[in-house]
């Protein structure tokens, strides 16, 4: 198994260098760059900026240094944000992203798989129909709705929570956002699940395992789970990525200083570094995350493993 | 002596709430078993046999219903509860299905999924319930059964899994063993293994059985008492002797005509030699030396194993003649027929057609020469293409091959051979879905014999097909032979349709011949102890033959073409040339019939 993951970790690098590559390109065909504010600097000050973070070299070698500092680990500084490097702005914003993302996507796993089996135990009853009409609209109704309403009904009416801001970062900081951000991944799961479900539970071993007399929650827990989690595990990949990469939506609204802003206001500043630096992060992330999936597909389906 | 009565259904009925209505797969059926019996259930595809002790074991799908009563121990299980009814089930009555891979949860652990029937039953548990589960395998004789316990379901071969179901439904000794089909899927000498088990847990534990199966051979085989049911209903019931040897009805005679009867040890043959004139000037089709290897990759680091799974195969065929080819699961029947199609290109050897090459030539020529090799498939539903009318999937060779014709025409010839092949060509315009079958499988035939082909390739073609089915089909193959000359290589795992059609059948065993000769010579007098093996197994539809034969059981399990030793099964003596590539070399014992190197059959029986 750790074989098999360095071998995955190493077929990565090439994958990497791509993304980088073409990244770099594209963005440096984007008009504009950094320092083309509304108010144009003096072409001096201009110069020296280009002369500090290279921008006058030729295009081949800044590439060079720049694949040469990645290499290193370093992801070079931020050209918009002074003082700081790429790396130290992800460290500030990614606690709150992580722990906000984290728990959301735990949040998600465990709620939708729940109602996905409920709603799969418990086909076409009245029951059934009332979630999958919730979880319908937790579906279509976008964020940026979901989470004033969420803020007016349970802040303000209420009072339960507090309407926004990080607090000391406590649960009570946290429900309302994390709700928010849960919401279409609950939605996702639970349809996949019950779908999946209802389908492992038609399937001949669990005709055995009912012919075995066995009761009902063993037949679930013991036999279908695994099988229906399938489909469940190739949408957690994606779906983690999303979840800890931040949403700039959810993370402006409830006012968290998470990452998920620092993406788009970097590259509609031309941030050279900082985008290369996101993206380089996201990717990995990615990677990681697939790995981790694709470890738990063999411990899901043993057939996995002897191939 | 009055035994036990162990299950009374009186009057059940079982219906599907479906799409199309209400459908009553059983219709008012009344049986009974008694200790240590076994009762044949016998029946055709669709006749309901299943769904009676589906209903009995409380298995219905969701949209049924049964009504009517099962008496098992003095209660009805159609009105038990789910707890009352799940104390009983795999405790005292218990069920093993056709497929076991799929029968078995594939996450699981042996050990495991047979130690929760004893948690459940017997509230035995870890290290003791494992001790009584490997008792059992030992019993269902499975080697190593302490590492079988710790494998899971996809590491053991078919046989093997069948036999992990038998030890897991025995494991509380059940007073009723249902099994639904249980050898359908494995081949002919695991097959007659398997019987063999049950039938020695029936004596040994006093085990009822119900046998669910549609072939007669097992039902003569193992049964005391037979059921014969048709669309829900049991059409006769009697004795094995009184169903095999004094019919009364109709459906029951229709069934066992239906089934070919070897005669196995007697040189009487009607197929003879082909209807058709030999020319020895001009090869029909010459098979030499072929081999075919597969690349099993092992991911990037590792080289890639060669898989052989043809090994040096020779034949011909003439102009009007049936090759059966036999073998069981992985000997390569079906690679070796599509070798001979160049649908997979052999790796070395030729294949010569009418004196000239078909490997290793363009693909234009090939292509024209196609039209005259033409293919059936096994499964004829997946093998039409569903977003087709049947009529367009038969004239489709036409549009290929005689493109000059006019659409009208082409329409002529394919409403001329919908007749020929006996289908009403008024189904034209339906799509396969909405066919049965039999129908459909007509429509691959129609599909092959359009243009008039020398050589069709039959592979597995009647295998899915019911019995009256099957006979129709063979039938409807050997006429068609007649009246155009046809040849044909006839694939199939089952010798008793083989030897009905074969003129000369071959032995394949794990992508090489061990014997090859006319069908009279090899049922009458087998020489390679795998033949005698392979003929020993087959259930031949008539008790008291059946009853009294003696099996052949040789050493060793048809095991993987990975594994070198495998292919020198029957040559142990030799084991040791292994290395150096040695494959078991075909002589020609007698004139005409071809025999693959063996030690003394003595030396290789169990």
């Amino acid at each position: 198994m750790i074989r098999y993951s360095l071998k995955r970790l190493l077929t990565a690098i090439p994958v990497l260098w791509i993304a980088i590559t073409v990244c770099f390109f594209v963005l440096r065909l984007a008009p504009g760059g950094p320092f083309d504010g509304e108010r144009p600097l003096p072409q001096t000050v201009k110069d020296n900026l280009a002369a500090h973070y290279n921008l006058d070299k030729p295009l081949v070698s800044q590439y060079l240094i720049y694949v040469g500092n990645v290499a290193k680990g370093d992801l070079g500084p931020s050209f918009i944000t002074e003082d700081f490097t790429v790396s130290e702005q992800i460290a500030i914003g990614l606690p709150y992203t992580l722990k906000l993302g984290g728990l959301a996507f735990v949040f998600s796993i465990i709620v939708g798989v729940s109602a996905g089996i409920y709603g799969a135990l418990n086909r076409n009853a009245l029951s059934d129909y009332a979630l999958a009409s919730l979880i319908l609209a937790g579906l279509v109704v976008p964020n940026f709705l979901v989470a004033p309403v969420f803020q007016l009904i349970f802040g303000l009416k209420l009072e339960w929570f507090p309407v926004g801001g990080w607090g000391d970062g406590s649960v009570r900081f946290l429900i309302l956002p994390i709700s928010v951000l849960s919401l279409p991944h609950i939605a996702r799961i639970s349809r996949l699940m019950r779908g999946s479900m209802i389908e492992a539970l038609n399937t001949n071993f669990i005709r055995t395992a009912r012919s075995k007399g066995l009761s009902d929650r063993a037949i679930v827990w013991r036999h279908a789970l695994r099988p229906a989690l399938t489909p469940i595990v190739s949408y957690l990949g994606p779906a983690a990525s999303y979840l800890l990469t931040g949403s700039l939506v959810v993370e402006s609204i409830f006012g968290i200083p998470g990452i998920g802003r620092y993406f788009i206001s970097a590259a509609l500043n031309r941030d050279y570094g900082m985008v290369l630096g996101t993206v380089i992060f996201y990717m990995v992330l990615i990677m990681i995350l697939n790995l981790l999936v694709d470890i738990f597909y063999s411990w899901l389906d043993p057939r996995v493993r002897t191939q | 002596m009055t035994l036990k009565r162990i299950l009374t259904v009186s009057d059940l009925h079982v219906s599907f709430d479906t799409d199309d209505g209400i459908v009553n797969a059983v219709r008012g059926v009344n049986c009974h078993l008694d200790a240590g019996e076994c009762l044949g259930i016998v029946g055709e595809s669709g006749s309901g046999k299943s769904q009676t002790f589906l209903a009995a074991m409380g298995l219905l799908s969701r949209n049924g219903t049964a009504s009517g009563k099962i008496d098992f121990g003095g209660r009805n299980i159609l009105d038990m509860t789910k707890a009352e009814l799940n104390a009983v089930r795999g405790s005292r009555i218990s069920m093993i299905f056709q497929d076991p891979l799929t029968a078995l949860t594939p996450h699981m652990r042996i050990g495991d999924q047979m130690a929760e029937v004893l948690g459940a039953h017997k509230k035995l548990h870890g290290a003791e319930a494992l001790e009584v589960c490997r008792r059992w395998l030992d019993r269902v004789q499975i080697p190593e059964a302490r590492r079988r316990l710790r494998q899971y379901p996809h590491e053991l071969s078919g046989g093997m899994r069948q036999r992990v179901m038998i030890a897991m439904a025995m494991l509380c000794e059940p007073d009723l063993l249902v099994a639904d089909e249980p050898t359908t899927a494995l081949d002919v000498t695991i097959q007659a293994e398997i019987l063999d088990i049950m039938d020695t847990l029936r004596q040994e534990h006093g085990t009822a059985i119900a046998l669910i199966t549609h072939d007669m051979g097992v039902v003569a085989r193992m049964c005391d008492r037979i059921q014969v049911m048709r669309d829900g209903e049991y059409v006769e019931d009697g004795t094995v002797d009184e169903i095999f040897y004094r019919p009364k009805h109709e459906y029951t005679r229709m069934l066992l005509d239906a089934v070919p009867r070897i005669e196995i040890g007697s040189a009487n043959k009607d197929r003879g030699t082909p209807d058709v004139i030999y020319d020895k000037s001009s090869d029909f089709l010459r098979i030499d030396d072929i081999r075919v290897d597969f690349k099993i990759n092992r991911g990037l680091l590792s080289p890639p194993l060669n898989l052989r799974a043809i090994d040096g195969v020779s034949f011909n065929l003439m102009q009007g003649e049936t090759l059966g080819i036999v073998g069981e699961s992985g000997s390569g029947k079906s690679t070796l027929a599509r070798a001979v199609l160049q649908l997979i290109p052999p790796s070395s050897g030729s294949v010569t057609w009418l004196g000239s090459p078909l490997n290793d030539i363009d693909k234009n020529a090939l292509k024209s020469k196609r039209r005259d090799l033409q293919i059936v498939f096994q499964d004829p539903l997946a093998s039409l293409n569903p977003s087709n009318t049947v009529g367009a999937s038969i004239m489709e060779p036409l549009k290929v091959f005689e493109k000059h014709l006019t659409h009208a025409q082409m329409q002529q010839r394919v409403y001329e051979i919908m007749e020929r092949v006996g289908l009403n060509p008024a189904l034209n315009n339906r799509y396969p879905h909405e066919l049965s079958g039999g129908q459909n499988q007509r429509v691959g035939i129609a599909r092959a014999t359009i243009t008039k082909p020398k050589l069709i390739i039959c592979d597995e073609a009647v295998s899915s097909l019911d019995v009256s089915i099957r006979a129709q089909i063979i039938k409807l193959l050997m006429d068609l032979q007649r009246d155009f000359q046809l040849s044909f290589i006839f694939i199939s795992h089952d010798l008793s349709v083989v030897w009905e059609i074969s003129h000369r059948i071959l032995v394949l065993y794990l992508g090489t011949i061990v014997e090859l000769t006319d069908t009279a010579r090899l049922f009458g007098n087998p020489q390679h102890p795998y033949t005698k093996q392979l003929i020993s197994a087959v259930p031949l539809p008539d008790p008291d033959i059946e009853k009294k034969r003696q099996r052949i059981k040789l050493k060793g399990e048809l095991s993987s073409a990975l594994d070198p030793r495998a292919k020198m099964r029957f040559l142990p003596s030799r084991l040791g040339l292994v290395e150096s590539g040695y494959v078991p070399k075909l002589e020609e014992r007698f004139p005409g019939h071809f025999v693959a190197e063996h030690d003394a059959i003595e030396d290789l029986l169990v």
